[in-house]
């Protein structure tokens, strides 16, 4: 029954999210509202247990000393002041949970992201050789490309945005239409699968 | 001279860090105002929204994007806010992201008084709602069922604008700001499903993902990182709608000027690559 019981769930709402979509009666409709709603409910048990998750993680790493134990520290300090801050000040404009989000979080995840320029730059510089012809045509595109990125290319050289813009509608949307038509036809299958028992790793436990 | 260029091909990365800092700090130290050109698609999105009629069915944005895709996405939102309370667009915020929730309010909040805007009557922020694609859908049905409660903790029934919006009907045009796969999901559910007008504004590495949908007219235009909400900020300039800080232009000097250094250390780095091998080439026949 404990095996059972999640299997027949899944395959009743997944057969019915299918099929009311071909349903268009109010109280099919209606019970399609109802179950988003239910949905959104589960999300939010999915973050209750991600942070709970986290805090075993870190609580684990720091019991045993493990390696890095000092940053499972800060993670959790910051964690747990948050929620206590959250919790007693709000997080409306002025409170100190907005303000510290604005002032830390805002400034150290902007910052972190901005390092990747740097290493970007390098790698561009490493990466785009004319080592083959692959590589010069890959080279070439990136190279319109990037002139294309610069503002005032655009507005004294706008063949060149056209050429980029023609880069971007044929040969990279040909890729990108058959690297979508793959990832949607595989979501398809594994939700079949899933819907009727045969894939069942979202359960957990193994087999 | 060979030797210099053959040197410079395999330059230690210390100094393309210097020249990068260097063409970025610079720019954004004294503001270079290079001139620019708006692209068809981020033209797009700004004709839509200037042919929406004061005061009528307001437009979604929704802040999917956090601090680390803040400098592409935010300059977006402050663009587009611009654009709309300039012309008495009314605006619904939401977020599908527990860090967006901040900005957006933020956003929101100080392109409302520069342009005396009222909550309630002009826009509204709805805050955040955990599940994704079970959100875009579940607006579909009733966006006051999805969302009971403002970002401020008021129920949205009693929020003024919001009495005569309860899906996608009522909602001129959606624009998701985002630097994840959200962007994909407002144009599957919002769009195909329930036949909202979408428009995203996403970061640049994200871009070339979404022309497909924009060729097929599911995506109604498209603003592309940086790049796109400086063109955004210059066509609202260009009309006279707003003077305000144009913070995407000001990154995109920068931008820019990155731009040229990588460019030019590439073709510094291939001259390089070339002698290199013709020098290997003509030892190997010696």
């Amino acid at each position: 029954m404990k095996r059972r019981l999640p299997l027949l769930i899944c395959l009743f709402s997944g057969l019915f999210f299918a099929i009311q979509f071909f349903i268009p009666h109010q109280e099919v409709r209606l019970l399609y509202a109802d179950g988003l709603r239910w949905l959104i409910v589960v999300y939010t048990f999915a973050i209750v247990l991600a942070v709970g998750s986290l805090i075993a993680h870190h609580l684990r790493k720091l019991h045993r000393q493990a390696k890095g134990w000092g940053y499972s520290l800060v993670t959790l300090a910051a964690l747990l002041g948050m929620i206590v801050i959250g919790s007693l000040t709000g997080i409306r404009p002025g409170s100190l949970f907005n303000k510290l989000f604005l002032n830390v979080q805002v400034p150290m995840q902007a910052t972190m992201f901005g390092i990747l320029a740097f290493y970007i730059a390098s790698a561009a510089y490493r990466a785009f050789r004319a080592r083959s012809n692959e590589a010069t045509l890959l080279l070439l595109a990136a190279f319109l490309l990037m002139l294309s990125a610069v503002s005032f290319m655009s507005y004294f050289f706008p063949r060149i945005t056209t050429v980029a813009e023609w880069l971007l509608m044929v040969p990279s949307m040909a890729a990108q239409r058959g690297i979508l038509f793959g990832v949607f036809l595989g979501t398809l299958a594994t939700s079949i699968k899933i819907i009727l028992g045969i894939e069942r790793g979202w359960m957990g436990g193994g087999r | 001279m060979n030797d210099l260029l053959i040197k410079l091909a395999k330059i230690d990365r210390r100094y393309i860090f210097l020249f990068v800092a260097i063409a970025v700090i610079i720019p954004l130290l004294f503001p270079l105002n290079f001139p620019t050109r708006a692209t068809p698609h981020t033209k797009a999105v700004f004709d839509i929204i200037d042919q929406i009629p004061p005061d009528n069915n307001p437009i979604l944005i929704s802040f999917d994007y956090g601090p680390s895709t803040m400098p592409e996405c935010h300059p977006m939102a402050y663009a587009i806010l611009r654009h709309a309370f300039s012309r008495k667009v009314r605006a619904i915020g939401v977020t599908l992201a527990s860090d967006a929730a901040g900005l957006g309010e933020e956003a929101m909040r100080n392109v409302a008084r520069e342009y005396g805007r009222e909550y309630g009557r002009d826009y509204a922020f709805l805050g955040f709602k955990p599940g994704g694609s079970a959100v875009i859908l579940s607006i579909g049905e009733d966006i006051k069922k999805t969302f009971p409660q403002d970002f401020y903790g008021k129920p949205t029934a009693e929020i003024p604008m919001l009495t005569e919006v309860k899906n996608y009907n009522q909602i001129s045009l959606v624009i998701p700001l985002t630097g994840s796969a959200t962007a994909t999901a407002w144009i599957i559910y919002a769009g195909t499903r329930y036949h909202a007008r979408v428009a995203d504004g996403v970061t640049a590495v994200m871009a070339a993902e979404l022309y497909p949908y924009l060729q097929t007219k599911q995506l109604s235009g498209l603003l592309a990182g940086l790049k796109g909400a400086s063109e955004y900020e210059h066509l609202v300039k260009e009309a006279g709608y707003s003077e305000g800080a144009r913070r995407a232009s000001r990154g995109m000097d920068a931008l820019s000027t990155m731009h040229l250094v990588i460019i030019a250390f590439i073709i510094l780095g291939n001259i390089g690559f070339f002698l290199s091998r013709r020098s290997a080439k003509k030892g190997e026949r010696t």
